[in-house]
């Protein structure tokens, strides 16, 4: 994209001048702190002609130059400062992107047609920015293709012809390029100019480097493809309120919240938008801030929004007041089992409460199946799980996903009801299905145990069967006990195993390595179908084919 | 398990027309008001049940009964509406879950079907019955000495919203009785004889279920069905 860059050189000088006018003609030094040194920020020309540098230290340049009046630098104020300038601008374009103060790019593509080509564009902003800095403020233009190739371009001042830029650019240093590790890398490599970094391989500088060492050659090569920032900003949607006095009591809580839910979805509706995850965040008293999220697929409703806010504040106000009576390990373990069960414990009462959409959608177009049908069922069920979860605790409703992984109980993820119906492990990434090798085949079992129940599985001789290193066992499988099959196991009649399983094997502290058998043992009340896992000299039943 | 996937589509498909038939028929009589259940367990019950009953499912550990209880959860998400179930509490705090992977392969459409976890006895009557407002088939493992008022209390609630409880009175490892009232259907397994896995060889690919099923209004019948 041919973008204009404005660059007004030693901004911060500009910016302090135009605060105190008086300053004119006396040598300033703005110096800033960086890290643990300070450094000497801008310097004017009468500084610099003292022998301050710019990026020396702060100490140092008082050395080189007593007399200079000292500023800190103040970015917030430069911006302020800026803002004539930018005003001024919008003359020329309305689509302005403020880089840093004193410098400023947009896109040619419709100015410079106005002005009748680059340079008079060139001209055109030169003196509208001189017509609010002065007739003999510095400012300089650039104009190339890509923004990268206009901000070179405009420290000389010059319009690159379209197309031209890779040849403009090859004898700047790739110092240029402005990421440090990767500048000290390409010096060391001999390459020391954007032409020769841009002469190697696309594909040898991705390989090499990466996808930003990429982006990187691309700039060098004038191939900056990177499109401007424009536009409207995304409106702000997300809803604040401050709870002054702080809030303790859940009614109290519940009610903010419902007026800051309606807020919500009356804002998303005005501008047509339904929102399906929302965080719902709270800050206490001590200064913790809490936050979950909340889906809803078809988008919330009003009272919908306002009722899962209120089990939100409801499950954190819960926990703390578990917490709060004293501050003995009792009520401590009772906070940790809180913790354990999937809520967060919290200190303090409320101060603030906020709701920020996360994902929002247009609104979608409500239609009912033509006999009554799938919506009216799912919205029944909604209020019957929503209630159940009002009875028992957010953590003990849900609904199952299918995700990736080997054994039966990895396989499906329980989902609290309401929340994003999201595999941890998905079953396909992009296109392609994601394999489990290893995995225990179908049919699956109908009941598992998580965790696995102690078991033993022992052989003929009556000793227990292991597996050895290379996954072969020390003896075939007769007889499996387990408290889960009636009258405690029985002789196992058929067997296949054992299958090794060798799990994440390159992470000592979660590595898990077991041999699994699927066996049919004979019980008291009939076979039995169960899977069993034999994990060093414990064996565990996983699940039975019921 | 033993059924196709095409077969097993099929029958989903079938079942659901045959829903929206008796969905659009202008005067619905009580022998149209039944849920239709695909597959062998379907044959079992002679194809459907009538909505607004009591089933309940019995067996030893590991003969089916799980099984039988999420071919009924199947029938009704295939049909696009809900099912739940309701799990027990387990022994010692250690209970068996249903397999969802087992649940999927046999029908049931996990975005519709809802999980209620370690459900106490006292809570259970409650939870059971808020659920039956939602769903179409609550599967639930019966808790040890149900009161019979609160059972048939659930029974009057699901005639009321023509939804079938199935009351799983057997659960691996966990704490369940029998359902005191009168029920509809009373499927009794058994026992199972597994096939396809040798002793070192093979693999579990099909069962035969032995089952009984008694109930009103429908002869007793005894079968082996090929799952």
């Amino acid at each position: 994209m041919r973008t204009c860059f404005v660059r007004c050189p030693h901004w911060a000088i500009i910016a302090a001048r135009r605060r105190s006018p008086e300053l004119r003609g006396a040598p300033i030094v703005i110096h800033a702190r960086v890290g643990a040194r300070d450094l000497v920020h801008d310097a004017s020309e009468e500084a610099c002609a003292a022998g301050v540098e710019i990026g020396m230290r702060w100490r140092e340049a008082q050395a080189h130059c007593g007399e200079a009046i000292a500023f800190e630098a103040d970015p917030l104020a430069d911006a302020r400062a800026f803002e004539p300038v930018a005003r001024a601008l919008e003359s020329v374009t309305a689509r302005l992107e403020l880089e840093t103060p004193g410098s400023l790019a947009f896109p040619t593509h419709g100015p410079s047609r106005y002005f009748g080509g680059d340079d008079a564009l060139a001209r055109a902003v030169r003196a509208t920015v001189r017509g609010v800095l002065g007739a003999e403020a510095p400012v300089s233009v650039g104009i190339a293709d890509g923004r990268f190739t206009a901000r070179l371009a405009a420290r000389t001042d010059t319009v690159v012809a379209p197309g031209g830029a890779a040849e403009f650019l090859a004898p700047f240093p790739v110092a240029r390029l402005g990421e440090a590790a990767l500048v000290g890398l390409l010096e060391r490599l001999g390459l020391t100019t954007l032409g020769a970094f841009a002469a190697l391989p696309e594909h040898a500088v991705l390989e090499r480097f990466g996808v930003d060492g990429a982006r990187r050659h691309a700039w060098a090569r004038g191939d900056d493809v990177s499109a401007m920032a424009l536009g409207d900003p995304p409106p702000d949607l997300v809803v604040t309120m401050e709870l002054d006095p702080p809030v303790t009591s859940v009614d109290a809580a519940a009610f903010a919240g419902k007026a800051l839910a309606d807020r919500l979805v009356g804002e998303l509706a005005g501008r047509g938008l339904a929102c399906t995850r929302v965080v719902v965040e709270a800050q206490t008293e001590h200064g913790e801030t809490l936050s979950r999220t909340w889906g809803h697929e078809d988008g919330f409703r009003p009272g919908v929004l306002a009722e899962r806010v209120r089990w939100q504040l409801d499950g954190w106000l819960a926990a703390q007041a578990v917490v709060i009576p004293d501050g003995n390990v009792r009520a401590q373990q009772d906070a940790d089992a809180f913790a354990d069960g999937g809520l967060d414990s919290t200190t303090g009462a409320l101060t603030l409460l906020r709701l920020v959409p996360d994902e929002v959608v247009p609104i979608p177009a409500r239609q009912l199946a033509f006999f009554g049908g799938d919506a009216a069922a799912a919205a029944r069920a909604d209020r019957a799980l929503s209630r159940v979860q009002g009875l028992l605790g957010f953590d003990s409703v849900g609904t199952l996903v299918e995700q990736g992984g080997r054994t039966p109980a990895e396989r499906i993820r329980f989902v609290p009801w309401g929340e994003p119906r999201e595999p941890l492990r998905p079953l396909r990434v992009g296109a392609e299905v994601a394999t489990w090798p290893g995995a225990v085949p179908a049919p699956a079992p109908a009941r598992v145990f998580d965790p696995p129940r102690p078991a033993e599985l022992l052989d003929a001789a009556g000793l227990p069967v292991r597996v050895g290193g290379r996954g072969e066992a020390s003896a075939v499988p007769a007889r499996v006990g387990c408290d889960a099959l009636a009258g405690g196991g029985g002789p196992v009649r058929a067997w296949v195993g054992p299958w090794p399983g060798d799990v994440r094997w390159w992470d000592a502290s979660a590595r898990r390595r077991g041999a699994r058998w699927q066996l049919v043992a004979s019980t008291v009340a009939g076979d039995v179908a169960c899977l069993v896992l034999v994990e060093g000299a414990q064996a565990s039943l996983e699940a039975i084919y019921d | 398990m033993a059924l196709a996937a095409a077969d097993r589509a099929r029958l989903i498909q079938l079942a659901q027309v045959a829903q929206v038939d008796r969905r659009a028929a202008p005067v619905s009589l009580a022998r149209d008001r039944v849920l239709a259940v695909p597959g062998r367990f379907g044959d079992l019950l002679g194809g459907a049940i009538p909505r607004g009953s009591v089933v309940t499912v019995t067996g030893p550990a590991g003969a089916g009964a799980t099984s039988a209880a999420v071919a009924l959860a199947a029938a009704a998400t295939a049909a696009g509406e809900w099912a739940a179930f309701v799990e027990p509490e387990g022994r010692n705090g250690a209970s068996s879950l249903l397999g969802g992977i087992a649940a999927i392969e046999s029908g049931v459409e996990p975005a519709r079907c809802a999980v209620v976890r370690a459900v106490s006895r006292e809570r259970w009557a409650t939870v059971v019955g808020a659920l039956l407002d939602g769903m179409l088939v609550v599967v639930a493992a019966i808790p040890p000495r149900l009161a019979l008022g609160d059972a048939r209390r659930l029974q009057a609630r699901a005639r009321e919203r023509q939804a079938v409880i199935v009351a799983l009175e057997s659960v691996p490892r966990a704490l369940t009785g029998a359902w005191p009232a009168d029920a509809t259907r009373r499927i009794v397994i058994d026992g199972v004889e597994w096939r396809g896995l040798e002793p070192g060889a093979g693999l579990l690919a099909e069962r035969v279920v032995h089952a009984h099923v008694a109930g009103k209004g429908a002869p007793p019948r005894d079968a082996r069905i090929v799952a």
